[in-house]
Protein backbone atom coordinates (compact mmCIF):
# COMPACT_ATOMS: atom_id res chain seq x y z
CA UNK A 1 0.00 0.00 0.00
CA UNK A 2 2.85 2.65 1.43
CA UNK A 3 4.56 2.20 -2.02
CA UNK A 4 1.63 3.21 -4.14
CA UNK A 5 0.98 6.48 -1.86
CA UNK A 6 4.54 7.04 -3.31
CA UNK A 7 3.77 7.68 -6.59
CA UNK A 8 0.11 9.55 -5.93
CA UNK A 9 1.23 12.98 -6.23
CA UNK A 10 3.48 12.87 -9.15
CA UNK A 11 0.35 11.39 -10.63
CA UNK A 12 -1.77 14.05 -9.66
CA UNK A 13 0.84 16.47 -10.94
CA UNK A 14 1.18 14.40 -14.62
CA UNK A 15 -3.13 14.29 -14.73
CA UNK A 16 -2.88 18.22 -14.30
CA UNK A 17 -0.42 18.49 -17.30
CA UNK A 18 -2.25 16.40 -19.22
CA UNK A 19 -5.16 18.64 -18.92
CA UNK A 20 -3.55 21.25 -19.63
CA UNK A 21 -2.17 19.92 -22.98
CA UNK A 22 -5.77 19.49 -24.32
CA UNK A 23 -6.46 21.63 -27.81
CA UNK A 24 -9.30 22.82 -25.94
CA UNK A 25 -8.06 23.75 -22.47
CA UNK A 26 -4.52 25.27 -23.85
CA UNK A 27 -6.42 27.46 -26.22
CA UNK A 28 -8.80 28.68 -24.27
CA UNK A 29 -5.87 29.34 -21.73
CA UNK A 30 -3.57 31.43 -24.25
CA UNK A 31 -6.26 33.04 -26.28
CA UNK A 32 -4.68 32.14 -29.58
CA UNK A 33 -6.02 32.67 -32.99
CA UNK A 34 -4.78 30.01 -34.53
CA UNK A 35 -5.30 26.40 -34.47
CA UNK A 36 -4.69 23.90 -31.13
CA UNK A 37 -2.82 20.29 -32.25
CA UNK A 38 -6.06 17.73 -32.08
CA UNK A 39 -5.94 15.19 -29.17
CA UNK A 40 -5.89 12.28 -31.28
CA UNK A 41 -2.42 13.31 -33.06
CA UNK A 42 -1.13 13.90 -29.44
CA UNK A 43 -1.50 10.93 -28.30
CA UNK A 44 0.22 8.84 -31.19
CA UNK A 45 3.21 11.62 -30.22
CA UNK A 46 3.31 10.78 -26.86
CA UNK A 47 3.03 6.80 -27.44
CA UNK A 48 6.21 7.27 -29.68
CA UNK A 49 7.63 9.94 -27.43
CA UNK A 50 7.21 6.98 -24.64
CA UNK A 51 8.38 4.22 -26.97
CA UNK A 52 12.01 6.38 -28.02
CA UNK A 53 12.42 7.01 -24.39
CA UNK A 54 12.31 3.70 -23.76
CA UNK A 55 15.07 2.83 -26.38
CA UNK A 56 17.13 5.12 -25.16
CA UNK A 57 17.37 4.73 -21.53
CA UNK A 58 17.30 0.39 -21.83
CA UNK A 59 20.34 0.07 -23.24
CA UNK A 60 21.82 3.05 -20.97
CA UNK A 61 19.90 1.51 -17.68
CA UNK A 62 21.75 -1.72 -18.87
CA UNK A 63 25.23 0.11 -19.71
CA UNK A 64 25.20 1.93 -16.37
CA UNK A 65 24.07 -1.43 -14.33
CA UNK A 66 26.64 -3.30 -16.23
CA UNK A 67 29.57 -0.85 -15.72
CA UNK A 68 28.64 -0.25 -11.82
CA UNK A 69 28.96 -4.21 -11.24
CA UNK A 70 32.41 -3.99 -13.52
CA UNK A 71 33.93 -1.31 -11.34
CA UNK A 72 32.93 -2.33 -7.90
CA UNK A 73 34.33 -5.77 -9.05
CA UNK A 74 38.14 -6.67 -7.33
CA UNK A 75 39.23 -7.28 -10.82
CA UNK A 76 37.45 -4.17 -12.18
CA UNK A 77 38.60 -1.51 -9.73
CA UNK A 78 41.00 0.37 -11.73
CA UNK A 79 38.33 1.17 -14.37
CA UNK A 80 36.52 3.37 -12.02
CA UNK A 81 37.91 6.63 -12.30
CA UNK A 82 37.66 6.13 -16.06
CA UNK A 83 34.24 5.25 -15.83
CA UNK A 84 33.12 7.67 -13.75
CA UNK A 85 35.11 10.52 -15.80
CA UNK A 86 33.08 8.75 -19.32
CA UNK A 87 29.79 8.84 -17.82
CA UNK A 88 30.44 12.66 -16.40
CA UNK A 89 31.52 13.84 -19.42
CA UNK A 90 28.62 11.79 -21.14
CA UNK A 91 26.47 14.12 -19.37
CA UNK A 92 28.08 17.37 -19.44
CA UNK A 93 27.35 17.57 -22.91
CA UNK A 94 24.10 19.31 -23.69
CA UNK A 95 21.74 16.42 -25.59
CA UNK A 96 21.05 19.33 -28.34
CA UNK A 97 24.34 19.04 -29.35
CA UNK A 98 24.87 15.31 -29.39
CA UNK A 99 21.71 15.19 -31.83
CA UNK A 100 22.77 18.01 -33.69
CA UNK A 101 26.23 15.98 -34.09
CA UNK A 102 24.64 12.73 -34.82
CA UNK A 103 22.30 13.28 -37.72
CA UNK A 104 25.27 13.76 -40.20
CA UNK A 105 26.34 10.26 -39.09
CA UNK A 106 23.00 8.47 -38.19
CA UNK A 107 20.90 10.81 -40.43
CA UNK A 108 17.30 11.80 -39.43
CA UNK A 109 14.85 9.84 -37.22
CA UNK A 110 15.30 8.08 -33.95
CA UNK A 111 18.92 7.14 -34.07
CA UNK A 112 20.71 10.32 -32.87
CA UNK A 113 18.01 11.19 -30.26
CA UNK A 114 18.56 7.12 -28.99
CA UNK A 115 22.29 8.28 -28.98
CA UNK A 116 21.98 11.19 -26.81
CA UNK A 117 19.41 9.56 -24.34
CA UNK A 118 21.94 6.84 -24.05
CA UNK A 119 24.79 9.35 -23.23
CA UNK A 120 22.70 11.02 -20.95
CA UNK A 121 21.25 8.14 -19.14
CA UNK A 122 24.66 6.45 -18.32
CA UNK A 123 25.59 8.48 -15.25
CA UNK A 124 22.63 8.50 -12.91
CA UNK A 125 22.28 4.53 -13.24
CA UNK A 126 26.18 4.30 -13.21
CA UNK A 127 26.13 6.07 -9.63
CA UNK A 128 23.25 4.42 -8.28
CA UNK A 129 24.35 1.22 -8.95
CA UNK A 130 28.06 2.11 -7.48
CA UNK A 131 26.76 3.47 -4.47
CA UNK A 132 24.54 0.61 -3.78
CA UNK A 133 26.52 -1.83 -4.39
CA UNK A 134 29.39 -0.17 -2.18
CA UNK A 135 26.08 -0.26 0.95
CA UNK A 136 26.34 -3.07 1.16
CA UNK A 137 27.56 -4.01 4.63
CA UNK A 138 31.44 -5.99 4.37
CA UNK A 139 30.19 -8.28 6.95
CA UNK A 140 27.36 -9.34 4.86
CA UNK A 141 29.57 -9.79 1.90
CA UNK A 142 32.07 -11.84 3.82
CA UNK A 143 29.36 -14.10 5.34
CA UNK A 144 27.90 -14.48 2.12
CA UNK A 145 31.91 -16.14 0.83
CA UNK A 146 32.50 -17.91 3.88
CA UNK A 147 29.08 -19.88 3.95
CA UNK A 148 30.18 -20.99 0.40
CA UNK A 149 28.02 -18.98 -2.13
CA UNK A 150 29.96 -18.46 -5.23
CA UNK A 151 31.14 -15.00 -6.61
CA UNK A 152 28.61 -14.88 -8.91
CA UNK A 153 25.88 -15.55 -6.03
CA UNK A 154 27.48 -13.18 -3.70
CA UNK A 155 26.40 -10.73 -6.40
CA UNK A 156 23.36 -11.40 -7.76
CA UNK A 157 21.88 -12.93 -4.32
CA UNK A 158 23.36 -10.71 -1.51
CA UNK A 159 24.71 -7.53 -3.21
CA UNK A 160 22.41 -7.01 -6.01
CA UNK A 161 19.19 -8.27 -3.93
CA UNK A 162 20.34 -5.68 -1.60
CA UNK A 163 21.08 -2.91 -3.94
CA UNK A 164 18.08 -3.25 -6.29
CA UNK A 165 16.37 -0.86 -5.01
CA UNK A 166 18.47 1.52 -5.06
CA UNK A 167 19.44 0.88 -9.09
CA UNK A 168 15.89 1.30 -9.53
CA UNK A 169 15.78 4.66 -8.50
CA UNK A 170 18.45 5.69 -10.21
CA UNK A 171 17.16 4.01 -13.21
CA UNK A 172 13.62 6.24 -12.09
CA UNK A 173 16.16 9.58 -12.44
CA UNK A 174 17.57 8.31 -15.93
CA UNK A 175 13.74 8.00 -17.55
CA UNK A 176 12.53 10.95 -16.17
CA UNK A 177 15.59 12.74 -17.75
CA UNK A 178 15.01 10.52 -20.68
CA UNK A 179 11.36 11.21 -21.43
CA UNK A 180 12.17 15.86 -20.65
CA UNK A 181 14.94 15.05 -23.44
CA UNK A 182 13.08 13.18 -25.79
CA UNK A 183 11.65 16.21 -27.34
CA UNK A 184 14.84 17.70 -28.46
CA UNK A 185 14.62 14.27 -30.78
CA UNK A 186 11.86 16.46 -32.87
CA UNK A 187 15.13 18.91 -34.11
CA UNK A 188 15.88 15.55 -35.88
CA UNK A 189 12.90 14.28 -37.51
CA UNK A 190 11.53 12.00 -34.73
CA UNK A 191 7.75 12.08 -34.13
CA UNK A 192 7.62 12.82 -30.22
CA UNK A 193 6.01 15.48 -28.08
CA UNK A 194 8.78 17.99 -28.85
CA UNK A 195 7.33 18.33 -32.51
CA UNK A 196 4.39 20.47 -31.47
CA UNK A 197 7.40 22.68 -29.98
CA UNK A 198 9.06 22.77 -32.87
CA UNK A 199 5.78 23.56 -35.85
CA UNK A 200 4.65 26.82 -32.41
CA UNK A 201 7.70 28.05 -32.24
CA UNK A 202 7.90 28.36 -36.20
CA UNK A 203 4.63 29.74 -37.05
CA UNK A 204 4.40 31.57 -33.39
CA UNK A 205 1.86 29.67 -32.24
CA UNK A 206 2.04 29.46 -28.65
CA UNK A 207 -1.06 27.28 -27.97
CA UNK A 208 1.21 24.34 -29.77
CA UNK A 209 3.83 24.99 -28.14
CA UNK A 210 2.41 24.64 -24.45
CA UNK A 211 0.73 21.34 -25.64
CA UNK A 212 3.82 20.14 -26.61
CA UNK A 213 6.03 21.12 -22.96
CA UNK A 214 2.71 20.30 -21.12
CA UNK A 215 2.32 16.85 -22.40
CA UNK A 216 6.11 16.13 -21.82
CA UNK A 217 5.72 16.84 -18.59
CA UNK A 218 3.16 15.20 -17.97
CA UNK A 219 4.64 11.81 -19.68
CA UNK A 220 7.76 12.66 -17.58
CA UNK A 221 5.68 12.56 -14.38
CA UNK A 222 3.99 9.31 -15.61
CA UNK A 223 6.85 7.68 -15.93
CA UNK A 224 8.48 8.75 -12.34
CA UNK A 225 4.97 7.91 -10.98
CA UNK A 226 4.76 4.34 -12.25
CA UNK A 227 8.60 3.68 -11.33
CA UNK A 228 8.27 4.89 -7.77
CA UNK A 229 5.34 2.14 -7.23
CA UNK A 230 7.54 -0.25 -9.19
CA UNK A 231 10.03 0.31 -6.33
CA UNK A 232 9.60 -1.32 -3.21
CA UNK A 233 8.89 1.28 -0.66
CA UNK A 234 12.71 1.37 1.88
CA UNK A 235 12.18 2.00 5.46
CA UNK B 1 48.27 -46.20 13.60
CA UNK B 2 48.47 -42.00 14.04
CA UNK B 3 45.21 -40.43 13.38
CA UNK B 4 45.13 -37.81 10.65
CA UNK B 5 44.64 -34.32 11.76
CA UNK B 6 41.32 -32.91 10.36
CA UNK B 7 42.99 -29.49 10.02
CA UNK B 8 46.55 -29.01 9.50
CA UNK B 9 48.23 -25.78 9.35
CA UNK B 10 51.73 -26.41 7.76
CA UNK B 11 54.28 -24.08 8.15
CA UNK B 12 52.30 -21.25 6.53
CA UNK B 13 53.10 -17.57 6.47
CA UNK B 14 50.62 -14.66 5.34
CA UNK B 15 51.17 -12.39 4.03
CA UNK B 16 49.20 -8.48 3.77
CA UNK B 17 51.20 -6.18 1.50
CA UNK B 18 54.56 -5.47 3.55
CA UNK B 19 53.31 -7.10 6.81
CA UNK B 20 52.79 -10.37 7.94
CA UNK B 21 49.92 -11.45 9.56
CA UNK B 22 51.25 -14.88 10.13
CA UNK B 23 54.69 -16.37 10.17
CA UNK B 24 55.82 -19.88 9.63
CA UNK B 25 52.97 -21.07 11.65
CA UNK B 26 51.97 -24.86 11.77
CA UNK B 27 49.27 -26.26 13.54
CA UNK B 28 47.30 -29.90 14.50
CA UNK B 29 43.85 -30.02 14.85
CA UNK B 30 42.58 -33.63 15.68
CA UNK B 31 39.08 -34.84 15.02
CA UNK B 32 36.61 -33.92 17.65
CA UNK B 33 39.09 -31.21 19.37
CA UNK B 34 37.27 -28.09 20.71
CA UNK B 35 40.37 -26.09 19.87
CA UNK B 36 40.55 -22.10 21.17
CA UNK B 37 43.09 -19.86 19.25
CA UNK B 38 43.67 -16.96 21.86
CA UNK B 39 45.91 -13.43 21.84
CA UNK B 40 45.64 -9.61 21.40
CA UNK B 41 43.90 -8.07 18.65
CA UNK B 42 46.40 -8.37 15.56
CA UNK B 43 47.68 -11.49 16.54
CA UNK B 44 46.27 -13.20 13.74
CA UNK B 45 43.88 -15.78 14.95
CA UNK B 46 41.02 -14.62 12.88
CA UNK B 47 43.41 -15.10 9.77
CA UNK B 48 44.79 -18.37 11.14
CA UNK B 49 41.60 -19.48 11.44
CA UNK B 50 40.46 -18.53 7.91
CA UNK B 51 43.11 -20.25 6.59
CA UNK B 52 41.10 -23.19 7.02
CA UNK B 53 37.79 -22.05 4.25
CA UNK B 54 40.39 -20.29 1.92
CA UNK B 55 39.08 -16.77 3.04
CA UNK B 56 42.63 -16.33 3.49
CA UNK B 57 45.74 -17.63 0.84
CA UNK B 58 48.67 -18.50 2.59
CA UNK B 59 51.87 -16.72 0.94
CA UNK B 60 53.97 -19.91 1.93
CA UNK B 61 52.74 -23.74 3.22
CA UNK B 62 50.09 -25.41 3.21
CA UNK B 63 46.66 -25.67 4.70
CA UNK B 64 45.20 -29.47 4.52
CA UNK B 65 41.43 -30.49 5.43
CA UNK B 66 40.51 -33.75 6.20
CA UNK B 67 44.39 -34.56 4.82
CA UNK B 68 43.32 -32.20 1.16
CA UNK B 69 45.07 -29.53 0.16
CA UNK B 70 42.51 -26.58 0.28
CA UNK B 71 44.76 -25.15 -2.56
CA UNK B 72 43.63 -28.12 -4.71
CA UNK B 73 39.57 -27.25 -3.50
CA UNK B 74 37.19 -25.25 -4.95
CA UNK B 75 36.50 -22.65 -2.86
CA UNK B 76 32.59 -22.83 -2.59
CA UNK B 77 32.62 -26.28 -2.17
CA UNK B 78 35.28 -26.57 0.23
CA UNK B 79 33.20 -23.60 2.22
CA UNK B 80 29.81 -25.15 2.30
CA UNK B 81 31.15 -28.31 4.23
CA UNK B 82 32.73 -26.04 6.95
CA UNK B 83 30.68 -24.01 9.05
CA UNK B 84 31.05 -20.87 9.72
CA UNK B 85 29.58 -18.20 12.72
CA UNK B 86 31.49 -15.16 12.76
CA UNK B 87 31.03 -11.71 15.21
CA UNK B 88 29.10 -9.30 13.70
CA UNK B 89 26.54 -12.76 12.56
CA UNK B 90 26.44 -11.06 9.24
CA UNK B 91 23.28 -12.25 8.67
CA UNK B 92 21.36 -11.55 5.14
CA UNK B 93 19.25 -8.87 6.16
CA UNK B 94 16.82 -9.25 3.62
CA UNK B 95 16.21 -13.03 3.80
CA UNK B 96 14.06 -14.36 6.81
CA UNK B 97 15.25 -16.02 9.82
CA UNK B 98 14.99 -19.72 8.10
CA UNK B 99 16.24 -18.45 4.63
CA UNK B 100 19.32 -17.48 6.93
CA UNK B 101 19.45 -21.05 8.29
CA UNK B 102 18.76 -22.74 5.12
CA UNK B 103 21.76 -21.27 3.10
CA UNK B 104 23.78 -23.85 2.95
CA UNK B 105 21.61 -26.74 2.53
CA UNK B 106 19.91 -24.84 -0.43
CA UNK B 107 23.42 -24.65 -1.87
CA UNK B 108 24.08 -27.89 -1.61
CA UNK B 109 20.63 -28.48 -3.63
CA UNK B 110 18.44 -30.09 -0.72
CA UNK B 111 14.90 -30.30 -1.59
CA UNK B 112 12.80 -27.80 0.18
CA UNK B 113 10.54 -30.63 2.83
CA UNK B 114 14.10 -31.71 3.78
CA UNK B 115 15.44 -28.13 4.74
CA UNK B 116 11.99 -26.63 6.61
CA UNK B 117 12.75 -30.14 8.38
CA UNK B 118 16.34 -29.15 9.24
CA UNK B 119 15.33 -25.51 9.77
CA UNK B 120 13.33 -26.58 12.29
CA UNK B 121 15.62 -28.51 13.97
CA UNK B 122 17.91 -26.10 14.22
CA UNK B 123 15.87 -23.51 15.73
CA UNK B 124 15.05 -26.47 18.92
CA UNK B 125 18.65 -27.22 19.00
CA UNK B 126 19.58 -23.79 19.47
CA UNK B 127 16.18 -22.67 21.88
CA UNK B 128 14.73 -20.42 19.63
CA UNK B 129 11.12 -19.93 19.27
CA UNK B 130 10.20 -22.01 16.06
CA UNK B 131 7.50 -19.31 14.70
CA UNK B 132 10.63 -16.99 14.54
CA UNK B 133 11.46 -18.56 10.98
CA UNK B 134 9.75 -16.17 9.19
CA UNK B 135 11.20 -12.76 11.10
CA UNK B 136 13.38 -10.34 9.36
CA UNK B 137 16.95 -10.32 11.04
CA UNK B 138 16.27 -6.86 12.00
CA UNK B 139 13.21 -7.96 14.54
CA UNK B 140 16.00 -10.05 16.49
CA UNK B 141 17.58 -9.65 19.57
CA UNK B 142 21.37 -9.44 19.61
CA UNK B 143 21.37 -12.73 21.73
CA UNK B 144 18.84 -14.42 19.39
CA UNK B 145 21.02 -12.93 15.98
CA UNK B 146 23.82 -15.14 17.27
CA UNK B 147 21.98 -18.06 17.77
CA UNK B 148 20.36 -17.94 14.30
CA UNK B 149 24.14 -17.44 12.85
CA UNK B 150 25.64 -20.80 14.32
CA UNK B 151 22.68 -22.13 13.54
CA UNK B 152 23.31 -21.02 10.17
CA UNK B 153 26.68 -22.16 10.88
CA UNK B 154 25.38 -25.75 11.64
CA UNK B 155 22.82 -25.96 9.02
CA UNK B 156 24.23 -28.53 6.91
CA UNK B 157 25.90 -30.36 9.72
CA UNK B 158 29.32 -29.83 8.91
CA UNK B 159 32.00 -31.85 10.77
CA UNK B 160 34.29 -28.72 11.67
CA UNK B 161 32.92 -25.61 12.44
CA UNK B 162 34.83 -22.30 12.85
CA UNK B 163 33.78 -19.48 15.28
CA UNK B 164 35.00 -16.24 14.63
CA UNK B 165 34.24 -14.57 18.20
CA UNK B 166 30.75 -15.57 17.80
CA UNK B 167 29.70 -14.09 21.68
CA UNK B 168 31.34 -10.72 21.05
CA UNK B 169 28.54 -8.52 20.65
CA UNK B 170 26.43 -9.95 23.08
CA UNK B 171 25.94 -8.71 26.85
CA UNK B 172 27.64 -11.01 29.88
CA UNK B 173 24.61 -13.30 30.60
CA UNK B 174 23.44 -13.69 27.15
CA UNK B 175 27.54 -14.83 26.48
CA UNK B 176 26.89 -17.24 29.34
CA UNK B 177 24.24 -18.80 27.98
CA UNK B 178 26.16 -19.07 24.33
CA UNK B 179 29.09 -20.33 25.65
CA UNK B 180 26.82 -23.25 27.56
CA UNK B 181 25.18 -23.88 24.20
CA UNK B 182 28.10 -24.09 22.33
CA UNK B 183 30.09 -26.37 25.47
CA UNK B 184 26.70 -28.57 24.88
CA UNK B 185 26.70 -28.49 21.14
CA UNK B 186 30.21 -29.90 21.05
CA UNK B 187 29.63 -32.70 23.51
CA UNK B 188 26.67 -33.43 22.01
CA UNK B 189 27.98 -33.40 18.14
CA UNK B 190 31.48 -34.16 18.76
CA UNK B 191 32.39 -31.67 15.58
CA UNK B 192 35.47 -30.25 15.41
CA UNK B 193 35.62 -26.70 16.57
CA UNK B 194 37.75 -23.93 15.84
CA UNK B 195 36.96 -20.79 17.98
CA UNK B 196 38.46 -17.43 17.91
CA UNK B 197 38.83 -15.40 21.34
CA UNK B 198 40.41 -12.54 22.90
CA UNK B 199 38.95 -14.01 26.02
CA UNK B 200 41.53 -16.10 28.06
CA UNK B 201 38.81 -16.93 30.27
CA UNK B 202 36.31 -18.31 27.44
CA UNK B 203 39.16 -20.20 25.51
CA UNK B 204 40.12 -22.06 29.26
CA UNK B 205 36.42 -22.82 29.93
CA UNK B 206 35.66 -24.01 26.41
CA UNK B 207 38.36 -25.36 24.79
CA UNK B 208 40.19 -28.61 25.14
CA UNK B 209 43.05 -27.54 23.42
CA UNK B 210 44.16 -23.74 23.46
CA UNK B 211 46.79 -21.76 20.72
CA UNK B 212 47.72 -18.88 22.34
CA UNK B 213 49.19 -16.07 19.37
CA UNK B 214 51.30 -12.88 19.60
CA UNK B 215 52.46 -11.08 16.32
CA UNK B 216 51.69 -13.57 13.91
CA UNK B 217 53.01 -16.61 15.68
CA UNK B 218 52.00 -19.31 18.17
CA UNK B 219 53.25 -18.56 21.54
CA UNK B 220 51.70 -21.71 23.14
CA UNK B 221 50.05 -24.78 21.77
CA UNK B 222 48.18 -27.48 24.17
CA UNK B 223 46.25 -28.38 26.92
CA UNK B 224 44.47 -25.52 28.70
CA UNK B 225 46.14 -26.98 32.13
CA UNK B 226 49.44 -27.03 30.69
CA UNK B 227 49.44 -23.51 29.52
CA UNK B 228 48.97 -22.04 33.14
CA UNK B 229 50.57 -24.68 34.59
CA UNK B 230 54.00 -22.95 36.50
CA UNK B 231 56.50 -23.64 33.93
CA UNK B 232 54.43 -22.50 30.85
CA UNK B 233 55.92 -19.22 28.92
CA UNK B 234 55.47 -16.17 30.86
CA UNK B 235 53.42 -14.07 28.53
CA UNK B 236 51.11 -17.02 27.97
CA UNK B 237 51.11 -17.44 31.54
CA UNK B 238 50.12 -13.80 32.36
CA UNK B 239 47.80 -13.85 29.46
CA UNK B 240 45.69 -16.77 30.34
CA UNK B 241 46.19 -16.02 34.45
CA UNK B 242 43.87 -13.62 35.17
CA UNK B 243 45.98 -12.30 37.47
CA UNK B 244 45.93 -15.46 39.22
CA UNK B 245 47.43 -18.08 37.34
CA UNK B 246 48.05 -20.92 40.18
CA UNK B 247 44.50 -20.38 41.37
CA UNK B 248 43.27 -20.82 37.57
CA UNK B 249 45.42 -23.86 36.85
CA UNK B 250 43.82 -25.38 40.05
CA UNK B 251 40.90 -24.90 38.44
CA UNK B 252 41.70 -26.95 35.22
CA UNK B 253 42.97 -30.06 37.37
CA UNK B 254 40.35 -32.55 38.38
CA UNK B 255 40.53 -33.13 42.32
CA UNK B 256 40.47 -37.10 41.42
CA UNK B 257 43.93 -36.80 40.32
CA UNK B 258 44.91 -35.77 44.20
CA UNK B 259 42.76 -38.82 45.55
CA UNK B 260 44.32 -39.51 48.85
CA UNK B 261 44.04 -43.51 50.19
CA UNK B 262 43.18 -42.29 53.51
CA UNK B 263 39.58 -42.59 54.34
CA UNK B 264 37.92 -38.83 54.73
CA UNK B 265 37.04 -38.17 58.37
CA UNK B 266 33.51 -38.49 59.45
CA UNK B 267 30.65 -35.79 58.47
CA UNK B 268 33.24 -33.99 56.03
CA UNK B 269 32.07 -32.31 53.18
CA UNK B 270 31.87 -34.35 49.94
CA UNK B 271 33.35 -33.31 46.48
CA UNK B 272 31.61 -33.95 43.45
CA UNK B 273 33.19 -36.28 41.04
CA UNK B 274 33.98 -33.89 37.99
CA UNK B 275 35.40 -30.90 40.83
CA UNK B 276 38.32 -29.38 39.94
CA UNK B 277 40.97 -28.97 42.72
CA UNK B 278 40.27 -24.89 42.67
CA UNK B 279 37.05 -26.40 43.91
CA UNK B 280 38.75 -28.72 46.62
CA UNK B 281 40.44 -25.90 47.95
CA UNK B 282 37.37 -23.42 47.83
CA UNK B 283 35.32 -26.10 50.12
CA UNK B 284 38.17 -26.61 52.46
CA UNK B 285 38.41 -23.13 52.82
CA UNK B 286 34.66 -22.74 53.78
CA UNK B 287 34.43 -25.82 55.70
CA UNK B 288 37.91 -25.57 57.54
CA UNK B 289 38.20 -28.93 57.68
CA UNK B 290 41.69 -31.06 56.55
CA UNK B 291 40.38 -33.18 54.05
CA UNK B 292 37.17 -33.50 52.04
CA UNK B 293 35.36 -36.36 50.80
CA UNK B 294 34.48 -37.46 47.32
CA UNK B 295 31.52 -39.62 45.81
CA UNK B 296 31.44 -42.49 44.54
CA UNK B 297 35.82 -42.62 46.24
CA UNK B 298 36.79 -44.16 49.61
CA UNK B 299 39.65 -41.94 50.09
CA UNK B 300 39.89 -38.31 50.54
CA UNK B 301 40.97 -35.13 49.30
CA UNK B 302 43.23 -33.15 51.22
CA UNK B 303 44.79 -29.80 51.50
CA UNK B 304 48.57 -31.20 51.54
CA UNK B 305 47.49 -33.05 47.91
CA UNK B 306 45.98 -30.04 46.68
CA UNK B 307 49.22 -28.24 47.10
CA UNK B 308 51.23 -30.94 46.11
CA UNK B 309 49.81 -30.61 42.47
CA UNK B 310 53.28 -29.04 41.19
CA UNK B 311 54.89 -32.38 42.90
Amino acid sequence: MKRFRRGVPALLLALGLAVLAMPEVAAWLMGGTQGPYPAARLLDLALDHAALSLAGVLPAGLLGLVLGVVVTRPGGRGLRPAADAAAAVAQAVPPIVVVALAVPAFGFGWAPTILALMLYGIMPVLRATVGALEAVPPETRLAAEAVGLSPRQVLQEVELALAWPLVLDGLRVALVLAVATTAVGALAGAATLGTPIVIGLQNQNQVLVLQGAAATAALAFLADALLLMAVPARD
Amino acid sequence: MIAQPVIAIEGVTVRFGTTDALRDVTLHVKAGEFCALVGPSGSGKSTLMRLVNRLVVPSAGQVRVRGQDVATLPAPALRRSIGYAMQSVGLFPHRTVAENIGTVPRLLGWDAPRIARRVEELLALLRLDPAMGVRLPRALSGGQAQRVGIARALAADPDILLMDEPFGAVDPITRRELRAETRRIHAETGKTILLVTHDPEEALELASHVVVLRDGRIEADGAPADLVAPDAAPFVRELLGGGQPGLRWLSLLPARGALDPRPAPVGAAMLARNASLADALSVLAESGDEALGMEGEKGSVRAEGILGARR
